[in-house]
């Protein structure tokens, strides 16, 4: 058995057992710390895969910027154990039906289409290395970069837009 | 990498950046009674833009800049001086506007949504459309629901949000499938690889119909129309002026662009768009007929000339393209004259109902022909512009056959003369009771009277002469892909 095989089997037991942990607490703040390990260790599952940029942002982004906010806004409004709400009637069965589909689509997929695809293939030793990373960044500020600037307006406008929205007016 | 054609290309949004960040910084600076100034200045850097914009960045042969992302051409120039025209408009209406005109940041969010409408004439990329669209819609919405101590307008704001972030989720599954397709974001590829692919004409209907829904909603065609009514009326008034027309024209430019490059080989989508330009006007119209709020008329007579202008793109040909572009034209200069009118109305006595504007033409004469230009020339009336864009649009459908489509099309004009008409009838012919008009005047500060001659103009020489305007829009449609 490879290391890498090792490692993969120990993170995936992580992985699933964080998101049945972040599933099936009470307490919102386990959740979404359930949440985070999660992330993380899907962020090494992309490392093995040979994806560092993906890995670096996953754990930023998600783990890093995204997860910390909503941990804010839970402990904020208090909503650590939110009372059961009301939930539709039939609801539990209708989301276990649509999970069967979703398994059973997945294994057909996989089952039928595996000669043909195959197992993909090991990215080779370039994109292992940080070299992948310049090729994102020339992309990113070559041939996106309009895109890339108009974002950040975007991202500005949003901003002023939301202050304008939440601002209460003096004395009025 | 880099030529000086990329940074012409993107000139006017340049400037319209470099406007915003200077009011941005400049606005706070300033005391509270002079605020309104900020008016002045964005108007200004508009007209400076749009004369900067016409004297050096004018196109010479098509070409696409940034790497694929933009298209350098008089399609989308024209465009933007279109948005930059309706914008600066905008702006002069804002001006005495009791909550947008003193507040720095509604300019800024003007300004914002038009860099986003200039970026959505000039996209040749779908993930630089979307964040166009993008771009143009989060203002808008900001804009809608402005006035926070108003219900309807809050209503407005969140009803747009919502109906907006629908859509255009529908929309980017749309542009998701056409690159799992294609495996391309270039619209130019985009339309060969769809053509040499595999035939797919059922998936790709799907799509079209994907794609219809998100710019359905742009230029609030029916079945995508709930919200209009309701936003415009709601909304600040030079708000809703803009939104019925810019952000229209906007989505007409892209629905355009996007239909002729990728879907050319594909016959199908004309005959949808016949169906829904034949909805959109006939609802928009019979649905106007009973209205009594002003504003709300203008909403379901926005929806209708959508559906007129739809007639151009279901032509499916250069006429046709020529048709809409001086359409959208025509129809922005007089939508926002009507738009200015109601609002320089409304200012003084508080009141968009349509009985209440009895008796205008003797308390406001000016006002009165105004709205007499205005709503002649929705009506298409000669010698407004609005009766020119209408003939060339109709011309467009019976040169290719589409006379069912045209006959449609008149017939809803005749009736769409009855509730324009009917609007004038008060203005002109009704008085007030039993008062006398002389002593309720309805005075017009200088943005508006500006602004309101440069529309009235503007309306009447698009229809008397209407060569060279014709000639630009056939310019533009020439040069569309």
């Amino acid at each position: 058995m490879s290391i890498d095989l090792i490692l993969f089997l120990i993170l995936a037991v992580v992985a699933v057992a964080t998101a049945l942990g972040m599933l099936l607490s009470k307490n919102a703040v386990y959740s979404a710390l359930f949440l985070v390990l999660n992330f993380a260790a899907i962020a090494v599952f992309y490392l093995l895969l040979g994806a560092p940029f993906i890995a670096i942002s996953q754990v930023t982004v998600y783990a890093g910027a995204i997860m910390v906010l909503f941990l804010f806004v839970i402990m904020l409004l208090g909503a650590e154990t939110l009372a059961p709400s009301k939930v539709l009637r039939g609801q539990g069965w209708a989301a276990f039906g649509l999970a069967v589909v979703l398994v059973a689509e997945t294994v057909y997929l996989l089952v039928s289409r595996h000669a043909a695809v195959g197992v993909i293939a090991r990215p080779d030793a370039f994109l292992n290395t940080m070299d992948s990373l310049r090729e994102i960044g020339k992309a990113l500020f070559i041939q996106y970069l309009l895109p890339f600037e108009v974002t950040s307006i975007l991202l500005l406008v949003a901003m002023v837009g939301a202050i304008v929205l939440t601002r209460r007016e003096k004395g009025g | 990498m880099y030529t000086p054609t990329m940074l012409l290309a993107i000139l006017p949004e340049i400037l319209l950046l470099t406007l915003g960040v200077i009011l941005l910084v400049v606005e706070p600076f300033w005391k509270a009674e002079n605020r309104r100034n900020a008016g002045w200045l964005t108007f200004g850097g508009l007209l400076a833009a749009l004369l900067i914009s016409l004297l050096f960045a004018r196109p010479a042969d098509p070409q696409t800049v940034f790497g694929g992302m933009l298209r350098y051409d008089w399609y989308g120039f024209f465009f933007k001086m279109m948005f930059l025209f309706a914008a600066a408009a905008t702006s002069l209406f804002m001006m005495d506007h009791e909550k947008l005109g003193r507040r720095g940041e509604s300019y800024l969010l003007l300004l914002a949504t038009t860099l986003g409408m200039c970026l959505m004439a000039s996209s040749a990329d779908l993930v630089m459309l979307y964040l166009a669209i993008e771009t143009t819609s989060i203002p808008l919405y900001v804009l809608s629901g402005f006035m926070l101590d108003d219900k309807a307008s809050t209503e407005a704001g969140f009803k747009y949000l919502l109906y907006g972030a629908v859509t255009s989720a529908i929309l980017l599954y749309g542009f998701s499938l056409l690159f799992g397709f294609t495996g391309t974001t270039n619209l130019d590829t985009l339309g060969n690889a769809l053509a040499a692919g595999p035939n797919m004409s059922g998936l790709v209907f799907g799509v079209i119909l994907l794609l219809l829904v998100g710019l359905g909603f742009k230029i609030s065609a029916v079945p995508f129309h709930f919200w209009a009514p309701d936003v415009y009326q709601g909304a600040p008034t030079p708000v809703a002026g803009f939104l019925s027309t810019a952000s229209k024209a906007a989505g007409f430019a892209v629905l355009l662009r996007l239909f002729f490059a990728a879907f050319p080989g594909f016959a199908s989508w004309p005959s949808i768009l016949a169906v829904v330009a034949t909805l959109t006007m006939t609802i928009g119209n019979l649905l106007a007929l009973p209205q009594t709020n002003l504003k709300r008329l203008l909403a379901y007579s926005s929806i209708a000339h959508a559906g007129y202008a739809l007639i151009g793109v279901v032509a499916f040909s250069e006429l046709g393209r020529a048709s809409v572009v001086f359409y959208l034209l025509a129809y922005i200069a007089t939508n926002l004259l009507a738009f200015g009118a109601v609002m320089a109305f409304s200012r003084i006595t508080g009141s968009d109902d349509i009985k209440d504007f009895s008796g205008l033409s003797r308390r406001s004469p000016w006002l009165g022909l105004a709205m007499l230009a205005a709503f002649l020339s929705l009506a298409g009336m000669p010698p407004f512009g609005g009766f020119v864009a209408k003939v060339i649009v109709f011309a467009a459908a019976v040169d290719k056959g589409l006379y069912v489509l045209a006959i449609i099309g008149i017939l809803n004009s005749i009736i769409a003369v009855y509730y324009y008409l009917n609007v004038l009838k008060f203005v002109y012919l009704y008085r007030m009771d039993g008062e006398n008009e002389e002593a309720h005047p309805i005075p017009l500060t200088r943005p508006y009277a500006i602004a309101l001659v440069v529309l009235a103009v503007g309306v009447v020489l698009l229809g008397t002469l209407f060569g060279p305007w014709f000639d630009w829009s056939n310019l533009a449609a020439l040069n569309l892909f």
